[in-house]
This record gives structure tokens, sequence and C-alpha cells, in this order.
């Protein structure tokens, strides 16, 4: 492979692997994401999913193989710049600005994203105060604007999160498990908004996640991870059908469907 | 705007007050607004940008040396040996503070610490360029600034200008992205902050204000000492912070003039007790009192807090 | 070679470098015994405790009020070394109860603040107990005087200090790698939230810890007090070296602490030597190298 990615693909990862003593976590991933995807990446636990989540967001290193980000390679670079580069992404454990107001927090991240974040003398508290509310109505938070986040319910959070993560205008969206701790109701609800943003925008999402339900609702493509390496890739319904899936997962030969 | 009228307000008592105040509780308010100013500056740091200095003494004390050093040795009118102070302790906290922010947490406060130590170590041990144990004496204003009233007013107007800069700075877009660094800094890396430079930039700012309270004082003192730098001056701006609180801008401000005027009403009758007293408050600050004992006052206008929503 | 014997004329000074690692040497085992308790404590609780040199004033005081004290006698110099470090123990064991154990949720820069705090208070209680001015002990008769090393005099108090340090060492290393009680802190020191979860009493364990760190802290004390001038600002001295011992070890790490303890006793004795000058910078600026390159200590593990 050279050293640009493929055209046309807003995230990919060549030959990925990582192993942690004699343990390959994950060994030779490749995945190819091409804008306005809805992916999801699935798989039993110790699968891989984490640590593959991990090297694509910069926080493990990976031992070989490559990672671009709309045809650059971004191996290596730390995680201020990834962002830079257009990698949004919300954590597994909500991670917000908790004692800023949650307008405060999308207007940091709002000045961060047009480079004025340096800036010592002007006063923040008007900047962009028009375009956080606008992120924060698509998200539903207009309300709560001046509260201090962290006292919002923790669902509110999450959304007070993924209002973050899109004010950095990224090209790809990273969830690391958006519906842990939900309860199902809600999880629904949020990943409907993120499928109506994604499909609004054209944002394109990749995202981890435990609940089937809420994967295979949400998810446009699937790719599902085994012993570090991919098992299969597809729409949904493909997935679903693919008789390797249900026997990792099953853990025995299935009988088709269900 | 309650809060402004009451600034207002204390802006005219400050003003007025040499009028009416005997030159020793001038002398006081002075000291008040220097280590105010010397608070203040600290928690930027540890206030808005979470983290803990064990060394700010250093910065305090080079500014206080540069300043006396100029005006002494050099010759330098006041004037312009209190803007190199500054610049001075910015360049010492741009030094170490490289180093130091690559550390977290108690770390941090180790590093920064040992660098304090280097610094009232080599203040001490350089005898022919800072006169060692000795300090340097006649470090004087010149004679129209001479005055208690006239140097009151000075360190009036240099600590005022310095608190509004540094207000300004907490509510810029560069102290958002601090108190996000603070809150978060996981998080902020993530919107594309360069923590550790923001870090490094708090670092400088708070060690370059640090300096111009360090020069205030070596003027108002008419000498410095190695002591200036010594560990435990490092812990002054601390406590009067925790006394003030250090989530609000003006908190320090509030802890430095409570700080001063316990020192005199307890050193005076009991030196003794002074110490005592003073780890006594920081016990019960730290165990009963997070928010420091202008928490307890919340609707002051100073415990405002700043800008937390 | 004859520029370097001219700048430092003791270099070729046989005796004079055996006397002087010697002495190094009884200095770093000495700050082993200061610095243990320290990172010990640390390795638990994750608690700097800033009041050790504290500890360790308390220590030297109550050697020498308990020497005063006890009656006159051959064995009462050992009987105090015994009591005054149990009584320091207490007093940790006090403020461990009383104070700390309510802020280990909180924030760890707090725990740091009060242990700081504690300096102050200890400092002003010890001067209204034991006044202004200096104290002193009398070395015990058999050690009173001096012995000879290569013709070199050493005094024979120190001796003690060379032998009673490894003493202590090899119990701590047989209590760390050999009971229960220290499997338990050995645990703590690398994952306490699970010792809690497999259903120790975690809190029992940081309360005997830091009486334990505190009675190390007031043996140094009490074995230092005859070789010092019993002085306020003793707390200060011992807790930077102590600190810096510590912080080049590796916070926690009881190998790390005897090894920098005697990398710094090796140093402080021969750069006063060299760089009469700037012995101390020589300390911090080599904790601080340390800090830079491995923040966590020669043998510690690093933040997680």
């Amino acid at each position: 492979m050279g050293a640009a990615g493929a055209a046309g693909l807003v995230l990919q990862t060549v030959a990925l692997r990582k192993h942690f003593g004699g343990v390959q976590a994950v060994n030779g991933v490749d995945l190819a994401v091409p804008p306005g995807d809805l992916r999801a990446i699935i798989g039993p636990n110790g699968a891989g999913k984490t640590t593959f989540f991990n090297l694509i967001t910069g926080d493990i290193a990976h031992d070989s193989g490559a990672i671009y980000l709309g045809g650059e390679d971004v191996s290596g670079l730390p995680p201020h710049q990834l962002s830079r580069r257009g990698l949004g992404r919300t954590f597994q454990i909500t991670s917000i600005f908790r004692r800023l107001s949650v307008l405060e927090n999308v207007q940091t991240a709002l000045l961060s994203h047009h480079r004025r974040h340096y800036n010592v003398l002007a006063s923040a508290r008007r900047l962009y105060r028009d375009e956080a509310m606008a992120l924060l109505e698509r998200v539903g938070l207009c309300a709560q604007a001046a509260k201090p986040s962290g006292i919002m319910s923790h669902g509110d959070q999450r959304r007070l999160e993924m209002a973050i993560a899109l004010a950095s205008a990224p090209r790809v969206l990273l969830l690391d498990e958006p519906t842990a701790g939900m309860a199902p109701r809600e999880r629904h609800e949020l990943m409907e908004l993120v499928a109506a943003i994604a499909h609004a925008t054209g944002l394109t999402v990749v995202f981890t996640e435990h609940d089937m339900d809420v994967v295979f609702a949400t998810a446009r493509r699937i790719t599902v991870l085994h012993q570090g390496a991919v098992l299969a890739e597809g729409a949904p319904a493909e997935v679903r059908a693919n008789r390797e899936v249900q026997r990792v997962y099953l853990g025995q030969p299935a009988e088709g469907g269900h | 705007m309650v809060s402004v009228r009451a600034l207002l307000a204390l802006l005219v008592a400050v003003a007025v007050a040499p009028l009416v105040l005997a030159p020793f509780f001038l002398q006081l308010l002075t000291e008040i607004a220097i280590v105010g100013l010397f608070a203040t500056a600290f928690n930027l740091l540890m206030g808005f940008g979470g983290m803990l200095s064990f060394g700010h003494a250093a910065y305090f004390a080079l500014g206080a040396y540069a300043a006396a050093l100029l005006s002494r040795r050099g010759g330098v009118p006041m004037l312009l040996a209190l803007a190199v102070a500054p610049v001075v302790a910015g360049l010492g906290a741009l030094l170490f503070g490289f180093f130091i922010v690559r550390l977290t947490h108690t770390y941090f406060a180790m590093l920064s610490l040992a660098f304090g130590q280097i610094v009232y170590t080599v203040i001490f041990k350089w005898k022919s360029l800072t006169g060692g144990d000795d300090g340097l004496l006649d470090v004087w204003p010149p004679p129209y600034l001479k005055s208690p009233m006239a140097y009151y007013y000075f360190v009036l107007a240099v600590v005022g200008l310095s608190l509004w800069a540094l207000h300004a700075i907490v509510d810029s877009p560069f102290g958002y992205a601090l108190r996000a660094v603070r809150e978060n800094p996981r998080r902020a890396r993530f919107i594309g902050v360069n923590v550790r430079r923001h870090q490094l930039l708090a670092f400088v700012i708070s060690g370059a204000f640090s300096g111009v309270a360090g020069g205030l004082f070596a003027f108002y003192n008419g000498s410095v000492f190695p002591d200036f730098a010594f560990f435990t001056k490092s812990f002054e701006p601390l406590v009067v912070a925790l006394l003030g609180g250090v989530h609000s801008f003006f908190g320090p401000l509030a802890g430095a003039f409570a700080f001063k005027v316990l020192e005199w009403l307890i050193s005076r009758q009991w030196p003794v007790y002074w110490p005592l007293f003073l780890g006594g408050v920081v016990v019960l600050v730290v165990v009963v009192l997070p928010q420091g004992f202008v928490g307890l006052l919340g609707r002051w206008p100073w415990a405002r807090p700043a800008r937390q929503g | 070679m004859e520029a370097l014997t001219g700048l430092f004329p003791w270099i070729t000074n046989g005796p004079l470098i055996t006397v002087q690692v010697m002495s190094g040497l009884s200095v770093g085992m000495f700050l082993f015994l200061v610095s243990v308790g320290m990172s010990l404590i640390f390795g638990v609780t994750r608690i700097i405790n800033l009041a050790h040199g504290s500890f360790y004033m308390v220590g030297a005081y109550l050697m020498v009020t308990l020497v005063e004290l006890l009656p006159e006698h051959t064995g009462s110099f050992w009987m105090a070394l015994l009591l005054a470090p149990v009584g320091v123990a207490l007093l940790g064991g006090a403020i461990e109860l009383g104070l700390l154990r309510l802020i280990y949720h909180r924030d760890p820069l707090m725990q740091l603040i009060l242990t700081f705090g504690l300096i102050l208070v200890i400092g002003t209680l010890v001067l209204l107990a034991w006044g202004p001015d200096n104290k002193s002990v009398s070395r015990p008769d058999a050690l009173a005087g001096s012995v000879r090393i290569f013709g070199q005099p050493f005094p024979s108090y120190y001796l003690l200090v060379l032998g009673l340090a490894p003493v202590v060492a090899i119990t701590m290393w047989f209590i760390f790698y050999r009971t229960r009680w220290g499997m338990l802190i050995r645990a703590a020191t690398v994952d306490r939230e699970m010792l809690g979860a497999l259903g120790v009493n975690v809190a029992a364990l940081y309360t005997q810890v830091f009486v334990f760190g505190s009675w190390l802290a007031g043996l140094a004390g009490a074995l230092a007090a005859p070789t010092v001038a019993v002085a306020l600002g003793m707390d200060a001295d011992v807790l930077t070296t102590a600190f810096v011992v510590v912080v080049i070890g590796g916070l926690g790490s009881f190998a790390g602490t005897f090894i920098s303890a005697l990398l710094v006793g090796l140093l402080q004795s021969f750069g006063i030597l060299i760089f009469p000058a700037v012995s101390i910078v020589l300390l911090f600026a080599l904790m601080a190298v340390v800090l830079i390159v491995r923040p966590w200590g020669l043998l510690g593990t690093p933040e997680p």
C-alpha cells in the first residue's frame, strides 16, 4: 500500500495490527468506510473491537498497518491533530466538561474548531453562541443551555457529548458504545438522533455497540470482528444471515436465521 | 447588577482609604493588593487550570530579584525594572514549565517544588550577584513614589490593571479552553486542544504575573531576600486562594484580605500562634469547607463563581 | 588526570575516599529510614504525606524528653529509642483516623494540601511544647567515641545507623514478601479497588500503613536526635530530602527507596567535596532529571 489511502474513503485501515504480550488483539484488520456510511462494528467480547477503536482514535499505538483519514495517513498523530483532521469521537464513559455550562461545553469546542483557543484578548461569552445554540437545538438540549453540564441526566450528558463532537465539524464521527448505561427506550431515541443527523448532514458515523437491536435498527452496514480479524461485513440483513456470524455469536452452527 | 455596584463601592473605598487610614493600614492594604495579585496569578493555574504548583515562590522571587538587581546594580529606573520583572519571571516559568506540564497531578506539584528549590538555592548561593543570605538592600522607589500613599496608589494601579488582564484571560477563548483542560484533558484533546501547550501558556502567564507581584513587593519592602523563593513562601498563595475559594476569580483577592488582616491581628497578639492558625485554617478548609470561607458567603459579589454558568 | 587531581586533591586520597564512602553510606542508610515510611504511605494510600518531616521532628523531640524523664540508667537511651517512635505512631494513627480518612475520596491535591497544613500545626505545637531553644541528646556511652578507619576517625554512633537500617530494611522486606499483611500492602499498591472488592478492609489497612509509616519517621527522628541539634525547622530540612529520595527511587517502591537513599547519601557526601557550594542544587537537579526522564522514579510504576 502506498503513502495515500484509497480515494473516496473517509476512513480506512489497512492491515492494522496490535498485540499485547502474546495476545494478537487486532490481527490485520482492513476497514473501508465510504462517505455517508453509518457503520457498526460488533463482535463478541474479546473480539478486539475496543482495541481496534482505540487504535483508530490514537489512544493506543498500533504495531503495524496504517490508518487513513480522507486518504491521508494519520498513523501516530496525537489526538488534537486527529481532531483537526476531522476525526470526532465520543467516549464509552461519558466525557464532557462537567463544571462548565452546557452552552460553554459546545462553545469551547467551537472556539477550538475555529482556532480561536489561543486568543487571550477577546471575551468568549458571545463568541459562537448562536452556532452553539443551533447544535444544542439539534440534540434537543436548548432548554438546558445554562445548566452546569455535570448535573444533567446521563442521557442528556450523552447528547451533549454528541454536540461537542459535532462542533468540530468532523468528517467521521466515532461513537464508542454510545448507548452504554441507558434505558432501552433512550437508546433507540439517541441512535435515531444519530441517524437523523448523519442523514441530514452527510456525516459518516462509525460506532461500536452491545445492543444488537440498536445495531440492526441503526446501522447501514455492519463489520463483525472475531479474534482480532474481520469475520464478516455487509448490510444488516446479510450479516444476520451469515452462518459464521451466527456460529461465533451463538457458539454453534445455526440452523438458519430467526 | 448588585455585583457591579459592590465593585464600584470597593473601588471608591480603596481610593479614599489613604485619606482616612493611618500609614500602617495603608501598608497593610498595599500588602493585601500585592499578595492578592500573587494569589490570583497562582489561582489561574490552580482554580482555572487544575494545576497545583508548589514552587510559585520561584516566579515571585525571579520578579523581585530581576527588579531589584536592575534597579540596584544596573541603575535602571524603577518603572523599567518593574516592566522587566514579569518578563524574567515568565521566561523562568517557560523554561521550568516546559518540563513541569509534561507531568500530571502529584508529579506536577513535585517537579514544580523541585524547580522552585533550585531557584531558591541558586539565589542563596550566588552571593556575588544576589548577595546570598544578606539579600539586596536599599531597593527603593524614586522620590515621587516614595511616600506610602504614593506607592499605595501606584500598587493599586498596577495590581488593578493586572487583575483586569487576568480576568480578561479567564474570560477569553483561551480561558474557556483552559477550563476545559482542567475539567477533562482527554475530551479537550478531542476537540483539537493541544493540552500541554495550553497548560504551558497558562503556566507562563501565571509566572509572569507572579513576577509583577514580586517586583512590586521588592520596591515596597525596600529589599529582597532568598526567602522569597523558599518553598514555604510557595504555600502563601495556596493558603490565600484556599481561604478565599479557588473557584471564583475574586476569591483569592478576598482571601488576601482575610489572610493579611488575620495575620496582623494574630501575629500582633500571639505571633507564635500564627502558623498554628494558618495550618488550622488549611486543614479546616480542606476537610469541611472546600469552597473556601468566601464560599460560605455565597451571596457576596466576589464569591460569584467566575463564569460557571 | 593531573588536572583532575589539581581540582580535587582528595581523589588520590584512598582513606579519605573510604571514609567519605562510609559516611555517604551511613547518610544513605539514614535517609532510607527517613523516607521509606513516606514511600510506603504513598504506595498504599496515594497520599504524599508532607507532614512526614514533622513526624520525624516529633520523634526527635520525644527522644529528648524521654531521655530526660527516664531514670538515669545505661538502658534509658535504648528505652527512649524504643518508645519515641511509638509515640509518633500514635500521633500518625490519630491524624489518619481523624482527618485523612475524611478526604480519601476527594481530589488528591486536597490531600496534599491537608498534609501541608499539618506541617504548620505540628510545627507550632512542638514550639509550644518544647520551646524555641535547640535541644540535644547525648549518645549512649558505648557509642560516644569514634573508631578509626584507615586511620581516619569515624563516629561510632554512625555504626549504629549503618547497622540498624539494613535490619529495618530486611525486616520490612520479610514483612512485605513473607506475610499476609505484606501481601495485602503490595496488592494495595497495585490495585486498591480490587482489594476492596475481594473483601479486604481497605480502610483498616490504610490506618495500619499510616501508623507504620509514622513509626518509621519517628524512629528516624529518634535515631537522629543525638547527631544533630534538635531544633524547629528540622521538619522542613528532612522533608525536602526525604521527598527527593522517594521521588528518585519511585513513589511506593521499597527497593527503589533503598537504592535512591544510598545514591543520594553518596551524592551528598561527595557532592560536598566536589561542589561545596551547590550540593543541594545537585540533589534537586537529580530529582528534576529523574522526574523528566522517568516521572515514576527509578523503580516505581507509572501513574495510571
